[in-house]
């Protein structure tokens, strides 16, 4: 089977495979990563580099009693923490966030065709689930920053192409679009976004902040 | 301490790591602390915990100490990592990474969660959508990758080994990388990018150098 169409840059990679992502975007590229064998074969290779600084790096002595000290909890009690499966397909890495699956989340409406749910805001970027019912239209906005959307359900299109599962989307500055989701299944997107949305129609534009876009 | 690896003969033999004795890109100091690791997964070896302790713990102590941990921090971070290294050597995969690069992600984690107070959304094995038959490179590990990944590391010039570097030890985004270096950010990813399709060049000619060798030389 072919993966996904749309990939995170290089750029992108590296700032999840140095661990120099923040959580947010270390978080879409993760669960993009779970679609994509490609990315993931890449980001291996990234992590390759990493190791190999490692290694080159000039050893600083530990303290002396070190190694003792691990020695004594090697057989130290250890519990891996219990994990809960899926029911409907959700990745595990946003089942924690979610705080369970993606059928048990509960929407909050924007208006009759969209919803969302916020999951969490750090450093100036945040987190949410979107939803458009089949069909539904956002309404044309640019970004003041950065907008990252991985589609998880559904579909949509907008100018610079169409998204199924897996495809993550790259908007950045002031770069305009008008998604529409696709028709036959409602879209669920992940969306990532530092800075508001900007729409173009007065009533969003009055609505928007309301909800936090 | 490595020399305690060269004197073990029946680690070759552990299908799972089978394919490091293959090929001689992989240097022999990668194989050994790979058999080492492959011991404490299968075996609960604490000798040879002890000498995998001895390489890492100091280097990843160097690592975290790079990216700015104090000193406590870095010795507590490097202790926990080797720890983490006996609890989960039974995930080990030499397929997928060497013995150092699989610490790295370890470190990579635990600063993350100790200094940011942020989590690392971490991958489960379990989500991966399913994939193609294993590719082509089948056969030839990461490890052996490594090996020359670190050759081409070394040859890259200098201004690239510093973004590359600083990529992995600044714990900053590229506009500070460009700040602190006093360069346009443009500069900063043209180099990286410079960096990236020699580093990935020469993983591509190791491929198809093995493709065509068969066995090592």
């Amino acid at each position: 089977m072919s993966g996904p169409a749309h990939h995170p840059g290089e750029d992108l990679l590296l700032a999840y495979a140095s661990g120099a992502a923040d959580e947010a975007t270390g978080l879409i590229v993760a669960a993009h990563l779970a679609y994509c064998a490609t990315c993931r074969r890449q980001s291996r290779e990234l992590e390759a580099l990493g190791g190999s600084l490692l290694q080159e790096l000039a050893p600083v002595p530990m303290a002396s009693g070190a190694l003792d000290a691990v020695l004594v909890r090697l057989d130290g009690p250890f519990e891996r923490p219990p994990r809960a499966a899926s029911r409907d397909g959700t990745p595990a890495l946003l089942r924690s966030y979610i705080g369970g699956d993606l059928s048990d989340v509960r929407w909050r409406k924007i208006g009759p065709r969209l919803a969302y749910v916020p999951l969490f805001r750090r450093g100036g970027a945040t987190v949410r689930l979107l939803r458009g019912v089949a069909g539904a239209q956002t309404g044309a906005h640019r970004h003041a920053g950065l907008e990252y959307t991985l589609v998880l359900r559904g579909g949509f299109s907008d100018e610079t192409g169409s998204y199924a599962p897996g495809d993550l989307q790259v908007m950045e500055g002031e770069m305009r679009h008008n998604p529409v989701a696709d028709p036959g299944e409602d879209c669920i997107n992940l969306a990532v976004t530092t800075g508001p949305l900007r729409f173009e129609s007065l009533l969003q534009r009055i609505v928007a902040p309301l909800f936090g876009f | 301490m490595l020399a305690y690896a060269r004197k073990l003969s029946i680690s070759r033999r552990n299908p799972a790591f089978r394919h490091t004795g293959l090929h001689l890109p992989m240097t022999p100091q990668a194989q050994e602390l790979n058999i080492l690791l492959g011991r404490v997964a299968t075996m609960r070896d604490r000798a040879a915990f002890a000498a995998l302790f001895a390489h890492f713990a100091p280097r990843v102590k160097a690592y975290l100490l790079r990216l700015g941990a104090p000193p406590a921090l870095a010795e507590d971070l490097a202790q926990e990592a080797l720890l983490s290294l006996w609890r989960k050597a039974h995930l080990f995969d030499p397929a997928k990474a060497s013995a150092a690069t699989w610490l790295f992600t370890i470190a990579r984690n635990l600063r993350i969660d100790a200094i940011r107070r942020e989590r690392r959304p971490e991958l489960d094995p379990e989500d991966f959508m399913p994939e193609a038959a294993p590719a082509a490179d089948d056969g030839l590990t990461m490890a052996q990758d490594e090996a020359r990944l670190r050759v081409a590391l070394k040859n890259l010039p200098a201004d690239q080994i510093q973004v590359v570097e600083l990529s992995f030890f600044a714990d900053k985004p590229h506009s500070e990388i460009a700040a602190e270096l006093d360069i346009p950010l443009g500069t900063v990813k043209s180099r990286l990018r410079l960096a990236m399709a020699r580093l990935k060049r020469s993983l591509e000619n190791a491929s198809g150098e093995n493709a065509s060798m068969g066995d090592a030389p």
